[in-house]
């Protein structure tokens, strides 16, 4: 943004040190895990914010030990799954709020919101035992179904479908486009910003779930990344920082989309702060 | 900010208006119309009368008739030969042994595999024995393991869930021969005359110290402290000498010094902890452990931390905390309590160096101090359970696979590696346990504590339908009398809610 | 005919609009709705350990279960938890994207840091915290010394849920910090330049401009840390097992935890999951009404 104040220089002096001092608090829980990661299980105790007796063997034991390498694999799909699912269910279901007219369409939508106040965690117990009925157990369906639609989306969607003009529809109409044409030409197309977002955003809470996965798989070839973690911490007393090595790989992947994806993260999260 | 404060401050006060006016000080157990017995000391519930400082109990028959095996799921060793002809039959098992164990427990079954072909067993680690019980419970038979690890809390809640095939229909069909099986271990899975369970690891507590600092405190590292009252006043010689900051650090995790050593204690004692004879000659009705022996007991426990150069580690949710206290660098204390099954990793976690100054030589390992320094042990680990309906062919192998690894040469192997009691007395005398036990006597202190164990029936241990749930609250007075509460009372308010979970419990199932 | 044409006209995107949300509805209902359902059935009887056998006991149950002790102390620690995270988490994401907001060099860089949390799950956020606590290995013992040595932050009844908190604001900052960023830079930069030319000072721009602008922003992140507050089962499960002495069995512990009096007794766990959700509800809706009267949005 444009100001037009001409920073003196002690207050940028003042604006930079404290930036750096939130730097340190922020970053110094990061760093001494990563120091932690870098040495053997026996070092732990010394230096711990000084990454002396460097090696990579803890982080080749909790990649071995919690199977860390096929929970990888496991979380990649399952949030790739859900990311995509939700994106498409949403823009769906969206589209009929916004523009489609049909009988009980408040009421429906009031349905809608209303999951959205249901957490997660009051319904896992019945979910678990809906999963194993379906033969689920073990598998990427049960990881991934719960989670392929949700009121958030759709909300979120409907809102930017409700700020595109009128006229755009009826123009539209004008050219001979249904409507699936108009939402793949010009609905969609024009959303791209929150959907970016709403992809984001449940990729990385689909990747983060850790109470479900830890529920429904029975076989560690099931584990994501969050109960592989779990499976890692485990009483581990002479490996204390194993758990540590663990975390650094799981979140590093994370951590690289971020630095990728930094703009349209922004971006994205805004579209349901702010309206417009 | 102050946007959104308001709503916050409301909510606060609706918060707050709420707790107040709604509590009721009744234990959650009680909700629901269906009369149970009280948790709270004083209160009367339709059809019960309360007396003032004492909990009701309903009135349980004093004895259990015993179960004709008959009665329960067949075991059919034929059915293995048969499908085996056609190739070898799968079995499925789930463990929860972690790291070290659980890699031994791999290696052992990989080599089962290799030596026949008649049974092959797949190993699924659940993340922990209480993941395992979780996924036990709330799984239906098809999801179900053919075989599963269970610990030894669990004995009431699997026989109740009545979807085993006790192992004793096994060992009566295969004929086979359990003589050397210790007796203390079977009894231990034994209820209602039937043997449910076949023991595989067992374990106990036992004393962890530094001989370095004992050397150095001017005490002898040979001879670690038996009593409660020895080890208050061994710390305050290692305090006094300043050869360690505390002497024996404690912790009060369930399954740890907060639930598991209370039993412990009880028992070496010889006192139950629960009536009726631990649940052993009928269901148990309440728990025993707020008697004077367990206020004794935590009287003592109290004294060592605020005079015998104890420290308190907290609930240790990890397992860890009480052993990393004795590699402290500022502050170490240099003797704790855990279970023998660490014995193997602590000796790795000490030879790799992370307590300066001190060697895998510099571990000692002594008998659980208790307060009157009995010896003797419950019998703790886990043992296998058979599920029913997976197929007659797949118990079958499951046994099969049982005998293989309680037989003496598996057995001997297993105890070495891992620091458990051998379940097989036949064991003792095969290398590797042999040459360990004779090289390197802190392994065969566990195994002493189980063979010094009186013949009486509180050598026995609890068999309660919520044991787990009971060491929760058990765990929960113990951190209170760590901190400083008056044990009578901290015990006391724990036997209600303990009596309150077994009678909640005993509702549920019948 | 008219009236003919109407309806027709009500029903012609009928057809298109269930095509369109059946996805969405099959999945809501089967695994929203319906276990919700179903929960607020179980959570008037009690079953065997199993979860079978289940039989009435009474739909009091849920009132009893409400004002139970065990219910009261984890909504109450549920409630302050929030209480813990929420303003303070605000407060701080506000705070660093204001400080980060300006397009002097190397904001870059602390934009990326101040977002690098959002790369932490709460299983890995936990870890990292357990092992900073950790009164013999984690360096903050030392340091602070007192209760954090002895027995340890997490381990102490009157700061493991402070602790756990501290966790939970450094593994929400950077969601917050990029949130908040987002709705800085949506602010038209000629609110400030004529807040500048009427003299405002820094502070004055700042509560007179910025927070009421953000103000759409601060509700969505405001609603989004209070929900997740409520809904925090990794942080207590992996730092404190709910303890020490139950001063961090939230709700949704008391639900699921190893150490839960209630583990094995679907009934009463489904009565407090039901509650869960009426609490959050009520929650949400004072939330929402409440802010939304006050809330400025822009444009």
């Amino acid at each position: 943004m444009a100001t037009s104040t001409m920073p003196r220089g002690w207050r940028l002096a003042g604006r930079y040190t404290l930036l750096i001092v939130l730097t340190i608090v922020v970053l110094f829980p990061i760093w001494v895990m990563l120091v932690g990661a870098l040495k053997p299980g026996n070092k732990v105790l010394q230096d711990p914010l000084l990454p002396t007796h460097v090696t990579f063997d803890t982080l080749r034991e909790a990649w071995r030990d919690g199977n860390l390498g096929r929970a990888l694999v496991n979380s990649t799909i399952v949030a790739l799954i859900v990311t995509v699912a939700q994106v498409v269910t949403a823009v769906l279901s969206a589209y009929a709020f916004a523009f489609l007219r049909f009988p009980g369409r408040t009421f429906v939508f009031g349905v809608f919101l209303a999951t959205l106040l249901v957490p997660f965690e009051a319904t896992v117990v019945v979910n678990r035992s809906t999963v194993q009925d379906l033969g689920w157990l073990n598998s990427y369906q049960g990881l991934a179904v719960p989670f392929l639609a949700t009121a958030f989306g759709t909300f979120l969607v409907r809102q930017v479908f409700l700020t595109l003009p009128k006229d755009l529809r009826e123009a539209a109409r004008m050219d001979g486009l249904g409507h699936l044409g108009f939402l793949r030409e010009v609905a969609v197309p024009l959303a791209r910003p929150t959907l970016g977002a709403l992809a984001l955003f449940g990729f990385l809470s689909t990747w983060n779930q850790y109470l479900w996965p830890t529920t429904i798989s029975t076989d560690d070839d099931w584990n994501t990344v969050q109960s592989g973690l779990r499976a890692l911490a485990q009483a581990q007393i002479d490996k204390p920082n194993l758990v540590i090595a663990g975390t650094v790989i799981v979140a590093l992947p994370i951590f690289v989309i971020l630095l990728v994806f930094q703009r349209q993260l922004v971006r994205g999260l805004t579209a349901g702060a702010v309206k417009g | 900010m102050n946007r959104r404060r308001r709503p916050a401050a409301a909510g606060a006060v609706l918060g707050c208006l709420l707790l107040a006016a709604c509590g009721s000080g009744k234990s959650i157990l009680e909700a629901g119309n269906e009369p149970r017995p009280t948790a709270a000391p004083v209160t009367t519930l339709p059809g019960q009368t309360t007396v003032p400082g004492q909990t009701t109990v309903p009135t349980a028959p004093p004895t259990t008739e015993p179960r004709p095996i008959d009665s329960l799921p067949p075991c059919d060793m034929a059915a293995l030969d048969e499908a085996a002809a056609d190739g070898p039959v799968e079995i499925l098992f789930w463990h929860g042994m972690s790291n070290e164990l659980g890699r031994e427990l791999e290696r052992i079954v990989d080599q089962f595999n290799a030596s026949q072909d008649r049974v092959e067993v797949s190993l699924e680690f659940q993340g922990g024995y209480e993941q395992t019980i979780d996924k036990y419970l709330q799984s239906d038979t098809d999801n179900r393991p053919d075989l599963v690890q269970m610990p030894e809390y669990t004995v009431q809640l699997m026989v109740d869930t009545q979807s085993n095939v006790p192992v004793q229909a096994c060992m009566e069909d295969a004929g086979y021969d359990a003589s050397r099986i210790l007796p203390t271990a079977l009894d231990a899975y034994a209820t209602e005359s039937i043997q449910w369970a076949m023991p595989f690891n067992v374990s106990n507590p036992v004393l962890y110290y530094n001989k370095k600092v004992f050397r150095d405190a001017g005490l002898d590292p040979e001879a670690p402290p038996l009593t409660l009252e020895q080890l208050g006043e061994y710390g305050r010689t290692i305090q006094a000498t300043g050869a360690a900051s505390y002497g024996v650090a404690f912790d009060s995790a369930p399954d740890g010094g907060g639930g598991w050593f209370l039993e412990q204690w009880l028992a070496k004692e010889g006192e139950f902890y629960s009536d009726n004879a631990n649940g052993r000659s009928a269901p148990s009705t309440r728990v025993l452990f707020d008697g004077p022996t367990g206020v004794e007991l935590l009287t003592g426990l109290q004294d060592i931390l605020t005079t015998g150069g104890g420290v308190y580690v907290g609930e240790n949710p990890s397992g860890t905390d009480a052993f990393l206290k004795l590699a402290d660098a500022s502050t170490p204390a240099s003797m704790t309590i855990s279970t023998s099954a660490a014995l193997g990793s602590v000796l790795q976690f000490v030879e790799g160096g992370i307590i300066p100054g001190i060697g895998v030589e510099d571990l000692g390992v002594g008998p659980m101090p208790s307060p009157s320094g009995a010896p003797g042990t419950l019998i703790g680990g886990a043992s296998l359970w058979i599920t029913e309906g997976r197929g007659d062919a797949e118990a079958a192998a499951s046994f099969e696979f049982i005998s293989y690894l309680v037989s003496p040469e598996i057995q001997s192997e297993w105890a070495a590696a891992t620091g458990y009691v051998p379940v097989n007395a036949g064991a003792v005398e095969l290398d590797p346990l042999r040459a360990v036990y004779t090289g390197d006597p802190r392994f065969r202190v566990a195994y002493d504590q189980v063979a010094q164990t009186p013949d009486v029936p509180t050598s026995n241990g609890p068999v309660l339908g919520p044991l787990r749930e009971v060491r929760v609250t058990a765990a929960s007075a113990m951190a209170q009398i760590m901190n400083g509460a008056e044990p009578q009372a901290a015990l006391t308010d724990a036997a209600t809610l303990a009596n309150a979970l077994i009678a909640d419990y005993n509702a549920r199932r019948g | 005919m008219t009236r003919d044409a109407a309806s027709r006209r009500r029903w012609r995107d009928a057809p298109l609009a269930l095509a369109m949300l059946a996805p969405s509805l099959i999945v809501l209902g089967a695994f929203v709705l319906y276990p919700l359902a179903r929960a607020f059935w179980l959570g008037h009887q009690r079953c065997d350990p199993t979860g079978a056998n289940c039989r009435s006991n009474g739909w009091d149950q849920y009132l009893d279960v409400f004002r139970s002790e065990e219910f009261q102390q984890a909504f109450g620690v549920t409630f302050r938890f929030a209480v813990l995270t929420v303003p303070v988490g605000l407060a701080l994401g506000v705070g660093l994207a204001v400080l980060a907001d300006k397009q002097l060099r190397g904001m870059g860089f602390f934009r990326t840091v101040f977002s690098s949390t959002v790369a932490t799950s709460v299983a890995v956020a936990s870890l990292m915290w357990f092992f900073l606590l950790n009164p013999s290995v984690g360096v903050l013992a030392d340091w602070i010394g007192g209760v954090a040595k002895n027995p340890g932050l997490l381990q102490d009844e009157d700061t493991a849920l402070w602790a756990v908190a501290i966790s939970s604001i450094w593994a929400n900052l950077g969601f917050t910090f990029i949130v908040v960023t987002a709705g800085l830079q949506s602010i038209p930069a000629d609110l400030y330049e004529s807040a500048y030319v009427d003299g405002a000072s820094g502070w004055m721009r700042f509560t007179n401009v910025t927070l009421p602008m953000l103000g759409p922003t601060l509700l969505f992140a405001g609603v989004v840390l209070t929900s997740r507050a409520f809904q925090s089962y990794g942080e207590f499960d992996l730092l404190t097992g709910g303890g020490p002495n139950g001063s961090t069995t939230s709700l949704t512990y008391l639900v699921y935890g190893n150490n839960s009096i209630i583990k094995n007794n679907s009934g009463l766990q489904a009565a407090v999951a039901v509650l869960l959700f009426a609490v959050l509800l009520v929650l949400s809706l004072a939330q929402i009404r409440g802010v939304e009267r006050r809330v400025h949005y822009g444009n």
